[in-house]
């Protein structure tokens, strides 16, 4: 049987484009045909899952039992009664399986866990989101085809955007307006066709021209040369571009169907500093992490009392956040270095914010500052980035 | 109507940009030309996309250009290199480069197949390498670099069931590159099986192959690397006059005066970026490297067969390897002898009778630029025998090839079983 990976060739695109015609129609008509949905959700995602890489499929059938247990079983018992200890399991619980596939390469030399599948990371960070919003009671009720088919929606089920529960929700319940939909799908043409140039064009030159070659020469020079100067820049944009364009492609199709989908990235690299990167750069995720991570853990300080500084609470807050994501990444020197730095360069960049409102008036601020930030904070992130792509690592080590 | 205003927006340009893309496509092509400067340029350039192409070298071989298939050597470019000397002494010939590191038997008989008509009753000239002959073969990491599915769909639309074919599709599909695309993969696998390709097949790879062509003709000259300077820089060292023990006193200074900071006369430049570091760690390391039993025998039968079909006319050059060098690092010259008889055998005994046989000057002084590949006197040498062959006219050879060097058995015959097999003969 035929296997193919979201968005990897054309002919992807073109099964796509039938698949989503009906749906294009009802819209269009103001009808959403939801069975149509689940059956061409569906197939899309044996093509996924299935073929070749039919194990996958089978661990993501037995994941999502587990998972869907868990969060009607907590939903149930919220109902009734709210202790931190059973949230807290239920957390545990949710990513548990997550943790393991992050584990088991460390252990077993295998690549890809018994257990593992493509996504699972998007997906737990769906049911961490819709367990927490629970206990917070902003969620009091599911509805099991509902959280199904947030869970597994296959524009999005590989690598994100994350969305939340409740907002994709409003958009599945029911089919948007004509002239709504009509701009919609004039914005999902257009990302889609974006994503080409994005992903198709820019990511090959990048990626697959220019990267091999820089890398090689970064080998052969040894140690710091321009070639590894080159490699940095080139893997920065190898990155953006590839990223981007694969969440312009999921973005795009969700519109096409109807689904608002946020956007994962708002042109990163005019960021004015590492804050504002974060707010541009993979936004659903730092979103994610700021309102699941950063935000509890703040918001747990504070309660507690555990610290009187606020600065204090938030640069903890920035290195537990950046730490997890890092770890999250994998189990590498390079991911937790990458987690450190980024963790470090917003507690150095937020320093500064505060020492710039103190002193206002004898700071300048015009045109060359904002261009001098904007140079900075790009080559900040492009060494972050160096540091991620873990060539360090076979350029020092290996 | 406004939704249907607003969907025309929407898609009208979509439809617009893939129907010109599907018209120019799967349009035949044009017979735009290629201009000389690109030629030129490509002939040096040993290109990836230039070797997987088709345009280019049918463009090139329409002219003066003789193929020179070959591997890594023919980036060793000093003033003796046999495009220097071509174009200096402004033969009737220019070498077009068919190689680099990996292109071995496999690539190169992929390599020719979409310009098999233009190859046609021409000349060319092969440098086969020892070091293709080891135990696996060619591995496809290196055969994928020269691989595109246009050779591919260019060889089944002319493959047939022959016992030659089956070989030939049974060993793309062996490498990774050959599954690339599910309908080449399901043509060669018939081909390989023995069935006749469809005619559904034959139009569909006939679509297939104009919209390759187009890519290769669009895009396969972006990014060539250029040379024309750097050859040019060396031809303007060679002496007026050609002759030839002027030539090889020049070539002696030349490797004298760039080969000085180590012990093998190894081009100082290689030395330093490649050896230098590592060479300590080498010594006795190459005594088990064994050339006589391997895969490639048969490979190289296949591009013998394409010699054959295209009534070509080629000269072989064995080259050597760097004698100081191989006392260093223990490899046998006994089995580069048996590699030597044993790929002898196979030419001649098929009628391939032009053959440079260096295999026994790698201890001649600045005969090799490093380890394994010519440089300066060497290339200067092999020139003498390959400028003659290439600008005088030659009988046409009869070629009768044997099967048989397809068999494993030919392929691993090595040691005892080997001499005494070639005693026979």
């Amino acid at each position: 049987m035929i296997n193919m990976q979201p968005y990897q060739n054309p002919t992807y695109f073109l099964y796509l484009l039938v698949g989503l015609l009906p749906i294009m129609i009802g819209l269009l008509y103001g009808r959403r045909f939801k069975v149509y949905e689940t059956i061409i959700s569906f197939v899309f995602l044996v093509l996924t899952f299935g073929g070749d890489k039919w194990m996958q499929g089978v661990s993501i059938i037995g994941y999502l039992i587990c998972e869907l247990i868990l969060i009607f079983a907590y939903l149930h018992y919220r109902k009734s009664k709210n202790s931190t200890g059973v949230f807290i399991g239920a957390v545990v619980l949710a990513i548990l399986p997550l943790v393991l596939v992050k584990l088991t390469p460390f252990f077993a030399w295998q690549h890809l866990s018994l257990f593992g599948f493509l996504g699972i990371s998007y997906i737990t960070f769906k049911v961490v989101q819709i367990v927490m919003e629970i206990r917070d009671g902003t969620i009091k009720e599911l509805d099991f085809k509902g959280v199904l088919h947030f869970l597994l929606f296959f524009p999005t089920i590989s690598s994100g955007p994350i969305d939340r529960y409740r907002r994709f929700i409003r958009d599945y319940d029911q089919a948007p307006k004509q002239e709504k939909y009509l701009k919609l799908l004039g914005k999902g043409v257009f990302y889609i066709f974006l994503g080409f140039l994005y992903k198709f064009v820019l990511a090959y030159l990048f990626g697959v021209v220019m990267l091999p070659y820089v890398s090689k020469m970064a080998l052969a020079s040894g140690g710091i040369s321009k070639w590894l100067v080159a490699y940095m820049y080139v893997y920065a944009m190898d990155l953006f571009f590839d990223f981007a364009g694969y969440s312009l492609f999921a973005v795009g199709t969700s519109y096409v169907m109807g689904i608002e989908t946020p956007m994962n990235f708002n042109k990163p690299f005019i960021a004015h500093n590492i804050k504002d990167f974060w707010n541009r750069w993979h936004m659903t995720l730092s979103f994610w992490f700021r309102d699941f991570i950063y935000m509890r853990l703040v918001f747990f300080m504070m309660k507690k009392k555990l610290v009187k500084s606020r600065i204090t609470m938030a640069n903890i807050g920035y290195l537990t956040l950046f730490l997890i994501m890092g770890l999250w990444h994998g189990l590498t020197w390079y991911y937790i270095v990458y987690g450190f730095y980024h963790a470090f360069a917003i507690i150095i960049c937020d320093a500064w914010l505060r020492f710039k409102k103190k002193h206002k008036k004898q700071i300048p601020s015009n045109k060359f500052t904002e261009i001098f930030a904007i140079v900075l904070t790009f080559h900040v992130v492009c060494f972050s980035f160096l540091i991620f792509s873990g060539f360090l690592d076979t350029l020092f080590f290996r | 109507m406004n939704v249907k205003k607003a969907l025309f927006n929407i898609f009208g340009p979509v439809i617009l940009a893939a129907l010109i893309l599907i018209t120019i496509l799967v349009m035949p092509n044009s017979s735009h030309k290629i201009s000389q400067k690109t030629i030129y340029q490509a002939s040096l350039s040993q290109s990836k996309n230039i070797f997987k192409g088709n345009v280019v070298k049918r463009a090139a071989f329409e002219e003066n250009y003789v193929p020179f298939l070959g591997s890594s050597e023919f980036s060793r470019m000093d003033s003796f290199h046999p495009s220097s000397m071509a174009i200096h002494y402004d033969r009737s010939y220019r070498p077009f480069l068919l190689g680099a590191p990996g292109s071995q038997s496999l690539a190169q008989y992929f390599g020719m197949q979409g310009v098999n008509a233009a190859l046609k009753g021409k000349k060319a000239v092969m440098v086969v390498s020892p070091q293709w002959f080891v135990k696996k073969g060619i591995e496809t990491g290196a055969f994928n670099l020269y691989y595109s599915n246009l050779e591919a769909v260019s060889w089944l639309l002319h493959a047939t069931t022959s016992q030659v074919d089956r070989y030939a599709a049974k060993r793309l599909l062996t490498m990774t590159a050959g599954q690339n695309s599910n309908l080449i993969r399901k043509c060669l696998a018939k081909i390989a099986d023995g069935q006749e390709l469809t005619s559904f097949d034959k139009t569909y790879l006939k679509l297939k192959y104009n919209q390759l062509e187009r890519e290769d003709r669009w895009f396969s000259t972006l990014a060539m690397n250029d040379r024309i300077g750097k050859i040019e820089r060396v031809a303007d060292k060679l002496p007026v006059q050609e002759d030839f023990s002027k030539l090889d006193e020049v070539a002696y200074k030349m490797g004298q005066k760039s080969a000085n900071n180590n012990q093998f006369d190894i081009y100082n430049k290689f030395w330093n970026k490649r050896l230098k570091k590592s060479w300590k760690h080498l010594k006795h390391k190459q005594s088990h490297f064994d050339y006589v039993s391997s895969p490639e025998f048969a490979d190289f039968e296949l591009v013998l067969n394409q010699f054959k079909a295209n009534k070509m006319n080629v000269i072989f050059v064995i080259p050597p390897v760097n004698t100081k060098w191989m006392a260093y690092t223990g490899l046998s010259q006994e089995m580069l002898d048996d590699f030597n008889a044993k790929i002898t055998y196979q030419l001649k005994s098929q009628g391939f009778n032009h053959i440079v046989d260096l295999s026994q000057d790698g201890g001649v002084d600045y005969f090799m630029q490093d380890t394994i590949h010519l440089g300066w006197r060497g290339w200067l040498k092999m020139d003498q025998a390959v400028s003659p062959f290439l600008s005088e006219k030659q009988a046409q050879p009869t070629y009768h090839l044997n099967k048989y060097f397809f068999s494993k058995e030919w392929q691993k015959m090595q040691g005892e079983e080997l001499s005494n097999f070639l005693k026979d003969k």
